[in-house]
């Protein structure tokens, strides 16, 4: 008899490959998903599709010609790691960097968090069905891209940020567009919100679908608004204030079930904090240098180590360099956070139907190439 | 406060092992420590029990040895430590992807780039590179590679 | 009297004003299959968003089937492990088919190609024959639009077929 229960279910679970093409256009993920019927009973993601081998780059090449592949890494918040990894040289180097190109860098990173998230809004509903919100959410971004377009010439991926400062000042026009962007975005809040968040299909499809609970995200690392949906209310803007955060003022939302719907609330009040503190740092932005005088065009750093941590739109991002005197460093590893996100979904996706685990997957908000580096 | 537990409890269970402070913030950790190969476990399962989250396992290469570097975290204000292992060429240390589950793939990619195995970890299979990639590209024996030192050249 | 030397692909009998509007047909619909590997993979669904609108191009049905698509665009860097995947999708899709390799990393390796780079593929030409290049990185997605517009004219076979042609080279102007 246990034969051939062995048997029977050895028949009715069959193995189905989930990319590493598909329309869900996160990169490129393969997710094997062992099935029984709708139901998943395993799912393995296999990564590695998008391996570009950033970190041996990084050994083969000076700070400087490092910084197009920091943008690289994760392209939808590029500025930031780009910002990132700026901040880890000058930590290294002991730069001091003049207090506007501080916050010049501040206010470029969160509009490329808004766009990010805008972008991760509009992609997620359109793969739960809904195709509107895509065409929406891409016009606000193009508003973002041509603002930061305007000072750095680069629409994706930036290498604006450079040790000690930025490469251009910022001018009027950067600041009426980005005050103009603002404005407009007080009255999309409400547009996305009547689209969006009250739909009932929306609704159907994300609540209490794929919940984290903090146990859990403790056991993979993960951080980020996945993290701040489960309740733990964790930023690196906080803990670790870096550049001016810590004088302005905003508030890190948190949720309370760890499911897809508190995870989409978290980044749609995220969204709305960030044009906060754009605001606030328009208004306190001082005149003087955007960047430091006598950065040597060949850095010597001193022998040693440095680990700098910074908030992407994906959660904790961290370069870790180990420098040995000479102009490139001698390790370069890049924490990324979503190794983590994806990760989870080894426990989340057993017991969950496939159209279940593409809207878990599409609200963990993750990039490949960034996990593959 | 929890990093001051941790320090006591550290100091207790490896009382000669190298702790060293940072107090200009540019490693990112309060403290960090070496510890031997044998006593990784233990120092995971006191970080797992005082609320820290694993947050990256990586991997230096050096002429004389390899070092395993473990960064941990937790959800309050400034608390990273780092623990640190030196471990041969050849010696295959053990795995704590029981005791933190997110290890697994961190274990598997510092295998697929430096070629050590962890003992206890079942799934060893390739993360990043190909199925049958047979070859460690972070070592500095492949590839271009532009220095290789010892350990004391860089941390003296 | 010589026989005329086939091109491999082309069909025996031959019709040539069917043909063109068969072509014409053709390069204004092209569907593309979603095939967006990195960075370029964004600014192409950005070409198919509301500012640069792809549709009025008949090109802004993305297919993610590769048996239901015309055109492959490969958008983004290869990696080795990928490149089996690429050689399958291609091979799946049906004649006529073409393909556009978008973005530095598609054309030689982009930023990621130097002495003893392990893990790339440089350039979509040694997978897939590749009709059209878009240089940049990330091309805009102007850019796109012109590489769509000369697929297109090479598709109808440029000022000497095509009667309805709009499409300048910029070679010409």
């Amino acid at each position: 008899m246990a034969e051939q229960d062995r048997t029977e279910e050895y028949r009715r679970i069959y193995s189905l490959n989930l990319g590493p093409q598909h329309p869900s256009t996160h990169g490129v993920l393969r997710i094997l998903l062992d099935l029984d019927g709708e139901y998943i009973v395993k799912a393995d993601p296999i990564i590695g599709y998008g391996h570009r081998g950033h970190e041996k780059m990084g050994e083969n090449r000076q700070y400087k010609q490092f910084l197009p592949n920091s943008s690289r890494l994760d392209y939808l918040s590029g500025m930031i790691f780009n910002h990132g990894f700026v901040l880890a040289v000058e930590k290294l180097v002991g730069i001091e960097v003049p207090e506007r190109a501080q916050y010049i860098r501040v206010i470029a990173s969160e509009l490329n968090r808004i766009s990010s998230h805008l972008l991760w809004f509009g992609t997620y509903v359109m793969d739960l069905g809904g195709f509107t919100p895509f065409l929406y959410a891409f016009d606000d971004r193009e508003h973002i891209l041509d603002i930061l377009d305007s000072v750095s010439g680069s629409r994706l991926t930036y290498s604006y940020c450079r040790f000690g400062g930025v490469t251009r000042d910022i001018d009027r026009n950067f600041i009426d567009m980005t005050r103009a962007f603002l404005k407009r975005m007080e009255s999309r809040w409400a547009d996305y919100d009547d689209l969006v968040t009250k739909n009932i299909i929306f609704i159907h499809r994300t609540r209490n679908v794929g919940a984290i609970n903090p146990e859990l995200a403790r056991q993979f690392g993960v951080t980020g608004p996945n993290l701040r949906a489960c309740g733990v209310s964790f930023d690196v803007r906080r803990s670790e204030p870096y550049e001016v955060y810590d004088r302005l003022d905003f508030e890190v939302p948190t949720g309370s079930n760890g499911d897809a719907l508190d995870r989409y609330y978290v980044r749609f009040k995220e969204m709305q904090q960030s044009c906060r503190i754009i605001d606030q740092a328009l208004d306190l932005l001082p005149g003087g240098d955007f960047i430091a005088k006598k950065v040597p065009p060949k850095l010597s750093p001193p022998k040693g180590e440095v680990y700098a941590a910074f908030e992407s739109a994906r959660g904790l991002s961290a370069f870790y360099l180990v420098s040995d005197g000479s102009p490139g460093p001698y390790r370069c590893h890049i924490r990324v956070p979503s190794f983590g996100n994806l990760n989870v979904l080894n426990e989340v996706l057993p017991g969950t139907l496939v159209a279940d685990a593409i809207s878990i997957l599409g609200s963990i908000d993750v990039v490949i190439p960034e996990i593959d580096r | 406060m929890k990093v001051k537990e941790l320090e006591a409890i550290m100091l207790e269970k490896f009382p000669d092992a190298p702790l060293s402070r940072d107090e200009t913030g540019m490693t990112g950790a309060l403290w960090s420590i070496i510890v031997p190969i044998s006593g990784i476990r233990d120092a995971t399962k006191a970080f797992w029990s005082a609320g820290f989250f694993l947050e990256s396992i990586t991997a230096l290469d050096f002429e004389d040895t390899f070092e395993l570097v473990y960064h941990f975290n937790c959800y309050e204000p400034k608390s990273r430590l780092v623990v640190r292992v030196l471990c041969g060429h050849d010696q295959v240390p053990p795995s704590i992807c029981d005791i933190f589950r997110g290890a697994g793939w961190l274990e598997r990619e510092v295998h697929d780039f430096f070629g050590i195995s962890f003992s206890g970890n079942t799934d060893m299979r390739p993360l990043l590179l190909p199925e049958d990639a047979d070859y460690h590209p972070l070592r500095k024996t492949f590839g271009k590679v532009s220095a290789y030192h010892k350990r004391e050249e860089i941390y003296g | 009297m010589a026989k005329k030397v086939r091109e491999p692909g082309e069909p025996v009998v031959q019709f040539a004003l069917l043909d063109d509007i068969l072509n014409l047909a053709r390069a204004n619909s092209l569907w593309p299959m979603t095939f967006g590997l990195a960075c370029c993979a964004i600014e192409m669904m950005a070409a198919g968003a509301s500012r640069f609108d792809l549709d009025r191009f008949g090109a802004g049905v993305f297919r993610p089937s590769p048996r239901q698509s015309d055109v492959m665009i490969v958008a983004g860097t290869i990696a080795k492990k990928m490149a089996p995947a690429i050689q399958m999708l291609w091979d799946q899709m049906p004649n006529p088919k073409w393909c556009i390799a978008m973005g530095n990393c598609a054309i030689s390796g982009g930023p990621f190609e130097y002495e003893e780079q392990y893990a790339i593929v440089p350039g979509a030409h040694l997978l897939v024959p590749v009709d059209i290049v878009i240089p940049g990185c990330p091309p805009r997605p102007e850019a796109l639009i012109q590489g769509l517009l000369a697929l297109e004219d090479k598709i109808t076979g440029g000022e000497d077929r095509n009667l309805l042609r709009r499409f300048k080279r910029v070679s010409e102007a």
